[in-house]
């Protein structure tokens, strides 16, 4: 039996920043990763984009190995395909997360912390100084004591259950996704596409995002209770051959996307969870990549101020929680609100929508005049406003370090 | 509720099974698990509610005849 002060499981971004920041927070402390995969960073399962301010707060995208592909415009696609595009600036990157976990792994090596791949945590109990955990390696079983255990195990995440937290996500809140990488398609090497529709992808939305000229992650989510019956791949086929007939496939990946709000609770003693598996997606876009690794910051923060402090009780942790909810949590509230409404629209509203914001001449096409009009001309939309300006609590500033 | 009563449980096709793990946080009783070998049910743990079948991207979840 090894004894460590943090055992982070699960080697995804948010694991490898939780890791990285432990032990760049508490030099000293023992700080080790646990990767249940072979190599981090792969397999993908995400279509890869991340905005420019979110990974920059992390790490310079300029030049890096492990951006694929810089992003200028964002294309809001109608159900018609009608495009609309709707913002054009430094929007962000699609990343090539085969590149980039290993950098942050890296990171976190180069701060003091241990990464083991191929190990897979299988169960955990409380013991007399922490937690006792189980893992499974080709070097056969062994134990791990942790006085902390951040779970960052993502949607199939075992460590909150282990820890008794309550990590059931409803099917109304889960999406659907498949995603190939094609070859040989047509479209904007600058530009993401995001097209929203009940028939193509009810309840989520269709994507592509380019990794370079002629080649681009293409999926899509779908809520399966809103859905006809087919599967996510299903779907994605029919909107492939709509769209971009005789493309070549490299590789296919399903996923999920939980769009849920985080956990009410994602502390318990001597543990924190994060990323997918507190349920930190955003859930209005889908995006969770640099969400993760913004809780997994916070979260090897707290684990270092809890081991300095010797209290490592879901008390003195739920100011992750607390910091979390502070920084992103909160808005996601909101975001769900708008998700719904958004889905309550038709095929046809957002068609003669994607026209009236059209109409409009680019360099008048603020937001506010975007709304105006979209409300004189669809007067059906005045319940999504309704939730859109609903009053909310103000976003504060981000924390400063405990 | 363990498979006692003779009720449907959930099964895997691991030849479409593409180890998202989408379905394990669906499963209210635990039962579905995804490590390093792969999806696994265990049928003394699953209650047959059939949740974890319709969302699965690729349609590799079905359930058993009770």
């Amino acid at each position: 039996m090894r004894s460590v002060d943090v055992l982070v499981v699960g080697g995804g971004p948010g694991g490898c920043v939780a890791a990285w920041e432990a032990a760049r927070c508490a030099p000293g402390a023992s700080v080790v990763l646990l990767e249940r995969d072979p190599a981090i960073g792969a397999p993908v399962r995400c279509a890869e984009g991340v905005s420019a301010a979110g990974v920059r707060e992390f790490l310079e995208p300029e030049g890096a190995p492990w951006v694929s592909r810089r992003i200028t415009k964002v294309i809001i696609v109608a159900p018609d395909d009608t495009e609309v595009p709707v913002a054009s600036k430094d929007v962000g990157y699609v990343l090539d997360r085969t590149r980039f976990e290993p950098a942050l792994a890296r990171l976190a090596a180069e701060a003091g912390a241990e990464v083991l791949t191929a190990t897979e945590a299988t169960g955990m109990r409380r013991g007399r100084d922490g937690w006792e955990v189980a893992a499974g390696s080709e070097r056969g079983d062994e134990l791990w004591r942790a006085r902390i255990v951040v779970g960052a195990d993502g949607v199939e995440s075992m460590v909150g259950r282990w820890a008794g937290l309550d990590t059931l996500v409803a099917a109304g809140d889960m999406e659907s996704a498949a995603q190939y990488l094609l070859e040989g398609i047509e479209c904007d090497p600058d530009a993401i596409y995001l097209q929203y529709s009940k028939r193509w992808a009810p309840g989520g939305y269709a994507w592509v995002f380019p990794k370079g000229v002629g080649v681009a992650n293409v999926g899509l989510g779908i809520k399966a209770l809103r859905g006809d019956g087919r599967n996510a791949r299903e779907y994605l086929d029919s909107w492939v051959a709509h769209r971009f007939p005789g493309a070549g496939v490299r590789r296919f990946s399903a996923g999920a996307v939980i769009t849920a709000t985080t956990l009410s609770r994602t502390c318990a003693d001597g543990v924190m969870l994060v990323g997918d598996a507190a349920h930190m997606v955003n859930p209005l876009s889908g995006a969770g990549l640099v969400n993760a690794m913004k809780a997994g910051r916070l979260a090897g923060r707290h684990a270092a101020r809890a081991l300095r402090e010797g209290d490592t009780s879901a008390a003195n942790l739920q100011r992750y929680h607390d910091e979390w909810m502070a920084l992103l949590g909160r808005d996601h509230l909101w975001y769900h609100r708008i998700n719904e409404a958004i889905q309550g629209l038709s095929d046809e509203v957002l068609d003669r929508l994607a026209r009236t914001v059209n109409a409009i001449p680019d360099r008048k096409r603020t937001l506010g005049r975007v709304f105006a009009q979209a409300l004189v001309r669809h007067p059906s939309l005045f319940p999504v406003a309704a939730r859109f300006f609903a009053p909310r609590r103000r976003r504060k500033k981000s924390p400063p370090p405990p | 509720m363990p498979a006692t009563a003779g009720h449907a449980v959930a099964l895997v096709d691991h030849d479409l099974c593409d180890q998202c793990g989408l379905c394990v946080p669906l499963c209210r009783p635990g039962a579905i698990r995804l490590g390093r070998h792969g999806l696994t049910v265990d049928p003394s743990a699953c209650d047959g509610c059939g949740k974890c079948v319709a969302p699965c991207p690729v349609g590799a979840l079905g359930m058993s005849r009770a």
